[in-house]
């Protein structure tokens, strides 16, 4: 009873003393993995976070990426491909518009701009899925989370029956 | 022109790193909601097509350019994804200006210099193909 007393007050004091045991554990379990230079600035900067290793991912992830001519100013979901601005191949979806009979020419920057908006509608489709996956307390999008946001979502009614194969 | 109806599908690996991406940490996506979000997207990009085509011969244009599909996002209830493309297009603009300026003056980074050959040779030949 009295031990535990005293043990509670030891790291109620934790803003002025506690801090520093702290930061010593967080020490010697992140020197394993990372540099102490890296550990000490995460602990400096956030000492209330108690997992510091979560920050440090984020923080060496933009060093790892090269600097490119090509890639000034782009986007840091793109970074795992330096070279390039588009994940989805562009020759694929130039195909893909070719099967409208009534295209002529489409501008290459036509084709770059289907692309990208083909890479975001991925992106909102699959959130979108997930709000129902999130619903259901499932982690794992099942077809009918698909479905449900497609008959929900009044712009995506172009996709109602083109999906059942 | 298409081969073989596997060149319309879109690659798979791409398709689950960008819903991954787009997801919460430790969210998953089974094998059907995969394919049938890959299904979407390539139905998608023919329906933006042939939207955009619409409106570019409405205005008399024969080539479909980026602001008809910018302007077809718009009409369509996709206008939140038209100004992340804008900013895209505007890097795109710039890399294409940058490559045809390094062409001149021959390859000098090594890294950017295959991908820059690999694609403009790409960019070319769409060229000859738009020509035509």
């Amino acid at each position: 009873m009295a031990s535990e007393d005293l043990f509670r007050n030891e790291y109620s004091e934790e803003p002025d003393l506690g801090q520093d045991i702290r930061k010593d554990e967080e020490m010697n379990i992140e020197t394993a993995e990372h540099d102490t230079n890296d550990v000490e600035q995460a602990t400096g900067q956030n000492s209330t976070n108690s997992s510091p290793n979560v920050d440090l991912p984020a923080a060496t992830s933009p060093a790892q990426t090269k600097p490119n001519a090509v890639t000034n100013g782009n986007k840091p979901s793109e970074h795992e491909h330096d070279a390039k601005l588009t994940q989805l191949p562009m020759a694929r979806i130039r195909n893909i518009m070719k099967l409208d009979p009534d295209l002529q020419i489409a501008s290459n920057e036509a084709v770059f701009a289907v692309t990208k908006a083909v890479e975001l509608f991925i992106e909102s489709l699959a959130r979108e899925a997930y709000t129902y996956t999130a619903q259901a307390k499932k982690k794992t999008i099942q077809k009918r989370d698909v479905d449900l946001a497609i008959s929900a979502v009044d712009s995506l009614m172009f996709l109602d029956g083109a999906l059942n194969f | 022109m298409v081969e073989r109806i596997e060149d319309l599908n879109l690659p798979n690996a791409v398709i689950a790193r960008l819903i991954k991406e787009a997801l919460p940490e430790g969210s998953n996506v089974s094998k059907e909601a995969r394919a049938a979000i890959a299904k979407a997207a390539s139905v998608f990009a023919i329906f933006i097509t042939s939207s955009s085509t619409a409106l570019a011969h409405k205005q008399n244009h024969r080539t479909i350019t980026a602001k008809d599909i910018l302007q077809t996002l718009n009409e369509l209830d996709f206008e939140s994804f038209v100004p992340s493309l804008t900013q895209d297009l505007e890097v795109y603009r710039k890399m294409v200006k940058d490559k045809k300026e390094s062409k001149a003056n021959n390859k000098k980074d090594v890294s950017a210099g295959d991908a820059a050959a690999s694609s403009s040779s790409a960019a070319v030949a769409a060229d000859n193909e738009d020509a035509t």
